[in-house]
């Protein structure tokens, strides 16, 4: 063992020597392990985007199924024409909701219904237009509806949405609305008539939390609720809520799910839709197809939405495979540098190895000594790499996701202007459709609940022992490559002719 | 202990023979000189009795074996230490380290090798001070004891030096050569000299010139 004893004297006889390549493989120690930590870094930010996005299941009519029974029933009647206001949608019964809801995977869930009601005493709707508001009195006597969409269908003044969860559905949870009085609609409130109303309908009827009004339901009898919460709302609706008022944001009632069923006489047993949150995008596949053996696909159909998780995990994915490509691409650089330089050595030290050539050394043990002071500046290196590693990850590594995050953007923002704001997170936001004859399918289309989570805006790069123990292979083997690339050199020389020239 | 040579013959490719057909026997206690003019081919001659190269034709024997069946590294390693003209000694190593690596790559059997390498270099001239130093601190003499000490403290019974009082001053020249004198005598080694200095061949028990190819007993 000799030669790891002359290995530790040389480099400590030669110093400058030793700094300048425990400086070399530091360098290229700091930017293997930028890379790997970069790469972890990039995973863990994957499996926690994975969590906390998690993935949405719609359980809803399989409107196309039924189109084509319907379509298929007209054509086997060839005397009947098609008529569009026939079609019925089959609602979603509640106990194969909740069926479903106790599968494993479901982080949350929420049940969806919506109908529209009449006023009826203590409050008026906000007016979408005065026109529509006289007509809308007019009608009134005619029968349910206040106002009389096209094709003749008749329409309320409020738009009740019925939620099992007001802070899950996803005007809440995407912040466009919020509750600022009172309290949320939560599972407690099934089988009460609490009622969320919107802030300017609100101070239009001088209502305040705890108040009392009536609406009326299906059958034009009168239902009292009660405002449990008031909540403003940024949405400022679109063309069709200036002509209908059940369209107007203002006008949406916020209820328990039971409630929806109460005004339209469904006794609590379906729902429109219900919205599973699974923890885990992964997940996804195997919760359909378990879903799938408890409803009638023929009827319902599931729809699944992770779209905007691959959306969110493309930069990090980017990022990920960038700081591989850091790794193979420094490690190979490190092999060639430090092959040259320890060729140079060679050069340098013919003399010495013939020295221990002519004493009778080994041209293996020689070659060992070398790869002991690569493998000694190879620790030194190790640690300074440990050191700064950390910091160089972050700043490189946010750097990149930074650039990323902003190309990713910019790619997603042309492409929802092209795309006309592009899929959005179908089933969740329900205009009224299964419900008082409302102009049925609608959802909320472009708008996207989620936003980008913390850990893809920012990376949280910190060292784990595994990555020092990742280095320290990587490092073993760029010393390792290095000295046998180079000890071609070695194994040529010829004691003689270095020490007798 | 015996080295001898077989019908030796070396050459250079595309050149006529440096010697051809040498058949010389050397034996321990004794100190021989092999002479020569600058190019006569001694050094090679040299290089080959120390395993530093293979004869283009006939063999060495070392106590009857042949080189080749020892090998070289082997030979050089158990066998045989070689003193140079520029000494050769490791520049980042002290004297004393000189001398100990030399003994550990030799597998020397001294417990205490340090203790073994100083001793052996005090009796050279090279007090403990001087040992620790590092050799480049060391004069031209100083370091051809020191190069010396390490061929002896292998304990090789053979010892061969290339122009050892090549860059030494007369005075120096002198002490190296008694010095060579005594381990030859002393310690019973064979110890053969390469050299262009009749007064460094003067010393010597036995001298051969080589000469035109040809080796000749000239003492």
């Amino acid at each position: 063992m000799n030669y790891i004893k002359r290995a530790i004297q040389s480099l400590w006889a030669k110093k400058g020597r030793s700094i300048i390549m425990i400086a070399v493989f530091s360098a290229i120690l700091i930017f293997v392990l930028a890379g790997l930590t970069i790469r972890s870094g990039a995973e863990l930010a994957t499996t926690n985007a994975k969590k906390s996005v998690g993935a949405t299941v719609t359980l809803s009519t399989n409107r196309e199924a039924m189109f084509k029974q319907q379509s298929d029933s007209d054509s086997d009647d060839e005397s009947s024409r098609p008529d569009p206001g026939s079609f019925e949608q089959t609602p979603v019964n509640l106990s194969d909701a909740k069926k479903m809801a106790k599968l494993s995977n479901v982080k949350s869930y929420s049940f969806e219904a919506s109908t529209s009601a009449d006023k009826s005493t203590g409050i008026t709707p906000i007016s979408s237009d005065s026109d529509s508001e006289e007509e809308s009195s007019d009608e009134q006597a005619a029968g349910f509806g206040g106002q009389e969409a096209p094709g003749g269908m008749s329409q309320g003044d409020f738009q009740i949405k019925g939620v099992s969860k007001s802070s899950s559905y996803s005007d809440f949870s995407s912040g466009t609305a919020s509750l600022v009085e009172g309290e949320a609609i939560t599972s407690d409130d099934e089988g009460t008539n609490n009622v969320l109303i919107e802030q300017s309908l609100a101070e239009a009827n001088d209502l305040s939390v705890g108040d009392k009004f009536k609406i009326k339901d299906t059958d034009d009898k009168d239902v009292e609720v009660t405002i449990k919460g008031i909540y403003k709302t940024s949405d400022s609706g679109d063309s069709m809520s200036a002509r209908f008022n059940f369209m107007n944001p203002a006008n949406t009632i916020f209820s328990s799910y039971t409630m929806v069923n109460t005004l339209t006489g469904s006794e609590g047993k379906t729902i429109d839709s219900a919205v599973y949150n699974l923890d885990d995008p992964k997940d996804m596949d195997s919760f359909v197809k378990a879903a799938n053996k408890l409803i009638d696909t023929d009827t319902f159909s599931l729809e699944t939405n992770d779209q905007m998780y691959q959306q969110m995990l493309q930069p990090l994915n980017n990022v990920s495979s960038f700081a591989k490509n850091i790794v193979i691409l420094v490690a190979a650089a490190g092999v060639i540098i430090l092959t040259l330089i320890i060729m140079l050595s060679i050069r340098e030290r013919k003399y010495e190895i013939g020295v221990l050539l002519s004493l009778g050394e080994s041209r293996v043990k020689v070659i060992s000594q070398f790869f002991v002071e690569i493998f000694v500046c190879m620790i030194f290196a190790l640690g300074i790499a440990a050191a700064s590693g950390n910091v160089v990850g972050n700043a490189v590594g946010n750097q990149l996701l930074s650039q990323q995050t902003t190309s990713q953007n910019a790619d997603g923002q042309e492409a929802n202007a092209a795309g006309n704001g592009g899929p959005g997170q179908g089933g969740q936001g329900q205009a009224p459709g299964g419900g008082n004859g409302g102009p049925g399918g609608g959802g909320q289309m472009g708008s996207n609940p989620f936003t980008q989570s913390e850990e893809i805006q920012e990376l949280n790069i910190s060292m784990q022992p595994t990555e020092i123990l990742s280095l320290a292979g990587i490092g073993l083997g760029i010393s390792l490559f290095s000295i046998v690339l180079s000890s071609a050199g070695i194994l040529r020389l010829n004691p003689k002719k270095i020490l007798i020239s | 202990m015996t080295l001898s040579t077989k019908d030796l013959s070396y050459w250079y490719e595309n050149n006529g023979p440096l010697f051809e057909n040498v058949n010389l026997i050397f034996e321990k206690g004794k100190m021989y000189a092999i002479l020569g003019t600058s190019g006569s081919g001694k050094t090679t001659f040299l290089s080959l009795i120390a395993g530093l190269d293979t004869p283009k034709s006939g063999e060495i024997l070392y106590d009857d074996k042949s080189l080749k069946k020892i090998g070289l590294r082997e030979y050089r390693r158990k066998d045989v230490s070689i003193v140079f003209q520029a000494y050769n000694l490791l520049p980042y190593l002290s004297a004393v380290d000189n001398v100990v690596t030399a003994m550990e790559i030799a597998q020397s059997q001294q417990a205490d090798k340090k203790a073994y390498a100083l001793a052996n270099l005090e009796k050279v001239g090279i007090t403990k001070e001087l040992a620790e130093k590092k050799v480049t601190m060391l004069s031209g003499g100083q370091q051809q004891r020191v190069a010396i000490t390490r061929a002896l403290c292998c304990e090789h019974d053979l010892i061969v030096a290339d122009e050892p009082t090549g860059n030494l001053d007369e005075a120096t020249s002198g002490e190296i050569v008694k010095l060579f004198q005594e381990i030859a005598h002393e310690q019973k080694k064979c110890i053969i000299l390469v050299t262009h200095e009749q007064d460094v061949a003067k010393g010597c028990d036995v001298v051969y010139e080589l000469k035109n190819q040809e080796f000749s007993q000239v003492s």
